[in-house]
């Protein structure tokens, strides 16, 4: 059956190639999206995990979050004593952030050095290990503890521990241009990823007296604040914002979730109703295709009535056929949709709201999530709508007289 | 001479008339037509155009239903039959032959062959090897790849001969299957007709406006305004021994 279906697409190649085409386009779209889209799930879900929920972030209200605001409050020690005199807070660590430019034997190494007092970094990055050496001691001023990246390079030789690393700062206030700084790595972090908009890989933590130190200024560059209890965050951060109007910003990871998880959907389903839209377009094809081809094959199918082909039989070659222009689709639209979904992943990637979660580092990637569900769907659903679009047309080939389908030219 | 009957005539019609309507108009096609062909003969149905031939012809092949009249194929009324059954007559106990081959051009002609037997779900072992050995049988060993388009009128005919045949029918089916070959081809189809005729015991009905044709076979039949207008037996030194 499926062999004189098969030679049935081949006598009209061009005909059928474009038909597939159609629901190659369509389930390629469909399965890449829901791949990238799950991915992408997946990776903030596990980047907001990381960071922990119960986590809030407070930032100057200027720059980066709120570029063109004129607000000019930052945060000092007495916002860090107010912060833990919220009920539920169970600490807040200041620190500053800046970015850095590591010269290592001639290569350039782009990092962040962030300057917070180290006992945090379990706390605030659940699972953070240190690969080699130790943490730098509370007032250590030399030594820092280094991204996985950074000791790792892409390019050039790695940094080894008890190595000096010698970088030129840049953003700091009140000095004009770069600032050179040396540290001693005495600890090498264990490989972790991308968490609280930072890639903890690519940073370099020095404790906060070095931060100090180096800024010249009481100023931090925002405050974490850990919650003793999730529950409590939404309360805190509301505390937080009737509190500081609109001074400075509040972050957390649950809100950071939740909104880019609607925007994931949302758009999910607009390229979702596009792949549809396209399908549907696929499903009328082969309904169209399959209409010319019982019309113009009627005297065919009076010479199978006349041997003794059963309408049911008729009906099933017909369907055959459709199931098969479903089938190869299916395929095809498989093989499409899996490196449609690498490329879709990475344009996800590159857009503004993930790369954030990037830190300043190397850009998130997403790798598409196929499960086997969505395997399973993307081969049988096409050969299911081609083959409801075949009914139709195979019911009127099996119900064609055949007298009068033997005398059609 | 015709044969003697053993059991059930290949063909009957008792009475068998059809009217073919066009609005509220009724134009008879078939007047009452009692006919009997009995196994193993190999008539020729002549007359007129309009005279009811094809009508005729189509009501033996059960792919009509007479207005009124009974059709009864190798001791089997059609009138008892739904589609399905119908359907599976053609297929057991008819063969057909047309006169435009109605082969299935992208098939290659053992693949033709093999078409009814298909619907029968024979393996397809099974089923090449006797639609090879049939071809072979109407003279076209060696061709079973061929498509109808490779072949030349005559040999595409002799394919669909032998899809008529690879069914063993009771009765083959021949609708003017000479109507587009020239006569050196039209003495070859025939001449195999006589021979599946002879050597399978196949009751051959065939129409055809060539009275040439006609004197070949054992009984004439001429129709006229739906009527059966004469019956004829043929009296002939058998030159066509198969």
């Amino acid at each position: 059956m499926f062999k004189l279906a098969y030679k049935a697409l081949i006598d009209r190649k061009i005909r059928s190639v474009l038909t597939i085409l159609g629901i190659t386009v369509g389930s390629a779209i469909i399965l890449a999206l829901i791949a990238s889209s799950a991915g992408l799930n997946a990776g903030i879900a596990a980047n907001i995990q990381k960071s922990g929920a119960n986590i809030l972030t407070i930032r100057n209200s200027g720059g980066f979050f709120a570029a063109g605001s004129t607000n000019t409050y930052q945060l000092s020690q007495q916002d860090v004593t107010y912060l833990k005199s919220i009920p539920g807070v169970i600490a807040a660590y200041p620190y500053y952030s800046y970015g850095a430019n590591i010269n290592n034997g001639g290569e350039s190494i782009q990092a962040t050095v962030v300057a917070i007092d180290l006992v945090a970094l379990p706390a605030l990055y659940q699972g953070l290990t240190v690969a080699e050496g130790s943490i730098p001691l509370l007032g250590d001023t030399t030594s820092a503890a280094i991204g996985w990246g950074i000791a790792n390079p892409v390019s050039g030789t790695p940094i080894g521990l008890h190595q000096m690393v010698s970088m030129s700062i840049s953003g700091i206030k009140g000095s004009k241009g770069a600032v050179s700084y040396a540290v001693l790595a005495s600890g090498i972090l264990a490989q972790y990823g991308t968490a609280l908009f930072a890639n903890i890989d690519d940073t370099i933590y020095i404790s906060f007296q070095a931060g100090s130190i180096l800024s010249k200024s009481p100023y931090f560059t925002g405050i974490y604040v850990i919650i003793d209890n999730t529950n409590d965050v939404t309360t805190v951060q509301n505390t937080i914002t009737t509190y500081y109007s609109n001074n400075v910003r509040v972050i957390s990871p649950g809100q950071i979730l939740s909104s880019l998880q609607s925007i994931t959907a949302s758009l999910t389903v607009f390229l979702g109703s596009i792949g549809a839209v396209s399908l549907f377009v696929a499903t009328v094809g082969i309904v169209n295709t399959m209409y010319v081809s019982v019309m113009e094959r009627t005297r065919e199918i009076g010479i199978l009535k006349a041997i003794g082909y059963r309408p049911k039989q008729i009906m099933g070659m017909f369907l055959a056929e459709a199931a098969l222009t479903g089938l190869i689709g299916a395929f095809t639209g498989l093989a499409l949709g899996y490196s449609l979904s690498f490329l879709m992943g990475g344009l996800l990637a590159g857009s503004t709201f993930t790369g954030r979660f990037g830190g300043g580092g190397g850009g998130a990637t997403i790798v598409p999530v196929f499960s086997t569900e969505l395997i399973v769907f993307s081969l049988t659903f096409p050969v299911l709508l081609a083959t409801v679009a075949g009914l139709y047309p195979a019911w009127r080939a099996s119900r064609m007289n055949a007298v009068v389908a033997l005398k059609y030219e | 001479m015709p044969v003697a009957t053993r059991t059930a005539p290949a063909v009957q019609t008792v009475d068998v008339t059809k009217v073919y309507r066009i609005g509220h108009t009724g134009y008879p096609a078939l007047r009452g037509i009692n006919i009997k062909i009995d196994r193993g003969e190999f008539v020729a149905i002549m007359g007129p155009s309009g005279s009811g031939k094809s009508t005729l012809l189509n009501l033996i092949g059960a792919l009509d239903r007479p207005t009124s009249g009974r059709v009864i194929i190798d001791g089997v009324d059609l009138k008892k039959l739904d589609e399905d059954r119908l359907s599976l007559l053609r297929n057991r106990k008819l063969g057909f032959v047309y006169q435009s081959f109605n082969l299935i051009q992208r098939l290659s002609s053992v693949e033709n062959v093999e078409m009814p037997l298909i619907s029968r779900g024979i393996p397809e072992k099974v089923r090449k090897a006797k639609s090879l050995k049939m071809l072979s049988a109407v003279g076209l060993h060696g061709k079973g790849s061929k498509r109808p388009a490779e072949l030349s009128g005559g040999e595409q005919q002799r394919v669909a001969i032998a899809r008529a045949l690879v069914t063993e029918p009771a009765l083959i089916i021949a609708d003017e299957p000479t109507g587009n070959l020239d006569s050196k081809t039209t003495r070859e189809v025939v001449d195999q007709f006589i021979q599946v005729n002879k050597g399978f015991g196949t009751t051959i009905l065939i129409v055809t406006h060539n009275s040439e044709i006609a004197t070949m076979t054992q009984r004439v039949i001429s129709l006229k305004d739906g009527l059966v207008d004469k019956e004829e037996y043929i009296q002939r030194l058998d030159s066509y021994s198969a």
